[in-house]
């Protein structure tokens, strides 16, 4: 119960933080999200010691291994597109698809490649 | 609030059924993200409920990506050291994977004669959804469009991406990271963080720096690609 409780306080932590960045992205009129503002927040709240770590890990880790569940709802609004889904459906899919797969085998591929130089070069010297 | 307080747990328990189910079966297809939407689109239409009825609670649910891309602060900070000695690895994986992203979608999307507008909205498909939403918003696509395209990209580099890691043998973890944060956003890093929190954290900062160079480079490539 107790952890319960102290993963929720923590989450709302998190959120405090996520706020506060949209509304210095309200503010300043910035094209990124208010969450990556918060996140670059707590960065750097953590770098300078402001923030202690176990005051958000356990709230932390909970939202990012349930993360899936928060995309459910967006994804359930998909049925409200059922005409462009039912004229395009399968044209959006493949473009979606060969493309997600272009995407992640040029950027797996390229870092392989560099981490390897890399190593190699350490090796050299 | 009745129906919103309803919504939530349905989707909870729909969801922790779903993801039970999967760690059994460990099957790609059965993915939490694209079984328990198809079950609960079935009950809305089954029960008559509006989605804005059903979307009154799963806002809530919704709501709390944002504290989640908050706490990818944490994983990124313990790695730090890591990240910084690759910091130009993953600098130059990453525009490599955000140019492939904007270009490849919009050739594939002339390949199979979808209209600009369609185009347009797919081409920030695989970043954060507020992100993809404001990039499609400016380069003129429809950011509804672009956050179903934002979700199914999610879906399938799910599903694609740990099937890639495979066949082509990546071993690093940081490329692993990488590849996950960058062609699958949230969803990707989420299947990262189930490979180890090294992986999960190269793919937090992935997530985050496609997000970035999206917003710069996409204003950019845009007439090229529609040329």
């Amino acid at each position: 119960m107790k952890k319960v409780v102290l993963t929720a306080i923590q989450v709302v932590i998190l959120y405090v933080f996520a706020l506060i960045g949209n509304f210095i992205v309200y503010c300043l009129h910035l094209p990124i999200s208010g969450s990556i503002v918060g996140l670059f927040i707590v960065l750097f709240l953590l770098h300078f010691n402001i923030l202690k770590l176990s005051k958000i890990e356990q709230g932390a880790s909970f939202l990012m291994s349930e993360m899936l569940l928060f995309f459910i709802p967006s994804a359930v609004a998909i049925i409200q597109y059922k005409d462009q889904i039912l004229r395009h459906g399968s044209q959006f899919l493949i473009v979606i698809i060969l493309s997600t797969i272009t995407v992640m085998i040029s950027t797996g591929l390229v870092a392989q490649f560099y981490i390897k130089k890399h190593a190699s070069k350490k090796g050299e010297i | 609030m009745f129906i919103a307080l309803g919504c939530i747990v349905i989707t909870i328990i729909v969801y922790y059924l779903s993801k039970k189910v999967y760690r059994k079966l460990k099957f790609a297809l059965l993915s939490p993200l694209l079984v328990a939407p198809c079950i609960l689109s079935s009950m809305l239409v089954g029960f008559h409920i509006s989605y804005s009825d059903y979307d009154s609670g799963g806002r809530w649910l919704s709501n709390l990506l944002q504290p989640a891309v908050v706490g990818f602060a944490v994983p990124l900070y313990k790695y730090r050291a890591v990240l910084k000695k690759y910091l130009r690895i993953i600098i130059i994986s990453m525009t490599t994977g955000v140019m492939v992203a904007l270009i490849s979608s919009g050739i594939f999307s002339h390949i199979v004669h979808l209209q600009n507008n369609y185009l347009l909205s797919l081409l920030p498909r695989s970043i954060t959804t507020p992100i993809a939403m404001a990039v499609s918003f400016n380069i003129g696509g429809m950011p509804t469009m672009t956050a179903i395209f934002v979700i199914v990209t999610g879906i399938s580099g799910l599903i694609i991406g740990p099937a890639i890691i495979r066949y082509l043998h990546i071993k690093e973890k940081l490329a692993r990271g990488l590849l996950l944060g960058m062609g699958a956003h949230g969803a990707g890093t989420s299947k990262a963080l189930e490979f180890g929190s090294e992986e999960g954290a190269a793919a937090s900062l992935a997530m985050v720096l496609a997000a970035i160079f999206t917003l710069v480079f996409a204003p950019i490539l845009t007439p090229i690609i529609l040329l």
